[in-house]
């Protein structure tokens, strides 16, 4: 799973918009609350092909399973405290997932333990 | 990495267990995306970022939430905090009385210059009060703590009480910094610090009428 920066043309469109030397160009902000993320130009916009837990879980769905989703565009955060409110849940693997530290909402993204790196998904939040 | 902030502090919440840790420090709000997925995996801790005096503080906040069950909090769990929110239920009594232990706790197992306060939650629940706010006042100031009474259920006094912790513990690094490293420029230091201080929270204080 490693990173392939600027590369996929699918993504060019959020780019442009989105994103300015290689970071994003607008505060980061939850969906759902508003509450600030990311300050402009803090983190790095990378694709990857890594899947992610989804935010409403089908209520009818097996017991135990877990529902997720193909996630191609991140924003790569290098130190936590990059953060300007984020919450981390309890680890999983080896990850803790992101969640808003405001209304709880997520996973937004994870955290890797090993590399103490993080990565939040672009369809997971707004810009602002 | 460029720094993105001015001070960067640990702080715990502490207390018995059911006496409201979580819920002032996370919302599991009832939305399903909550229920559904993140409430079963559980918080670990959430970073927060405030303007403390025109510097840029950041938070990062810990629940000790499953481990109180073993009455102590272990050394590892201390290390690196700066500042502890001692929390204590006002419709349960036993919760109040344990306040004590768990400073007992506290002054074993952490550094011996860590900020407490007391936090005197629920006060949203007065019917079923077993705690006055003068006996909670009264436990402070034997133990020279600042005290507030809270409700994580209607956000009265928690912000607040965050501020006045982090406040306290900047406050105290900054004297220290000053001690250490004395610059002509500190007695301008000291008059703003003042200055702030006396800003009126106007918001915090319905419980604390009741």
């Amino acid at each position: 799973m490693s990173e392939i920066e600027n590369k996929d043309t699918v993504t060019e469109e959020i780019q442009k918009d989105f994103v300015e030397d290689g970071k994003n160009k607008l505060i980061v902000k939850c969906k759902f609350c508003g509450s600030k993320i990311l300050e402009k130009k803090t983190a790095k916009y990378v694709t990857q092909e890594k899947e992610l837990p989804l935010m409403q879980q089908d209520a009818n769905r097996k017991e135990g399973e877990v529902q997720k989703e193909m996630i191609i565009e991140y924003y790569h955060v290098d130190h936590m405290y990059v953060f300007e409110n984020i919450g981390f849940t309890h680890p999983v693997e080896n990850h803790k997932y992101l969640i808003c530290a405001d209304c709880d909402a997520g996973p937004i993204g994870y955290f890797d333990l090993d590399s103490k790196h993080s990565y939040v998904a672009l369809s997971r939040i707004v810009h602002s | 990495m460029a720094k993105t902030y001015d001070y960067l502090l640990k702080l715990l919440l502490i207390g018995d267990s059911g006496v409201g840790k979580t819920s002032i420090l996370f919302r599991f709000s009832e939305d399903a995306f909550n229920i559904s997925f993140i409430s079963t995996i559980g918080i670990d801790f959430k970073i927060r970022t405030i303007d403390l005096d025109g510097k840029k503080v950041k938070l990062q906040i810990w629940d000790t939430a499953g481990q109180e069950r073993f009455r102590t909090i272990t050394t590892a769990y201390y290390r690196g905090s700066m500042g502890i929110m001692l929390v204590y239920d006002v419709t349960n009594e036993k919760s109040f009385e344990n306040i004590k232990n768990w400073i007992r706790n506290i002054e074993e197992n952490a550094s011996a210059d860590v900020e407490k306060m007391i936090l005197g939650n629920k006060c949203d629940l007065d019917s079923k009060r077993q705690v006055s706010k003068e006996r909670g006042e009264q436990l402070a100031i034997e133990y020279q703590i600042k005290f507030v009474e809270t409700s994580a259920k209607d956000s009265l006094n928690v912000e607040y009480a965050f501020f006045t912790l982090a406040r306290d513990i900047k406050a105290k690094m900054e004297k220290k910094q000053e001690a250490s490293n004395p610059t002509p420029r500190s007695g301008a230091h000291q008059l703003r610090a003042n200055e702030q201080q006396r800003k009126p929270t106007s918001w915090l204080s319905r419980c604390n009428l009741l």
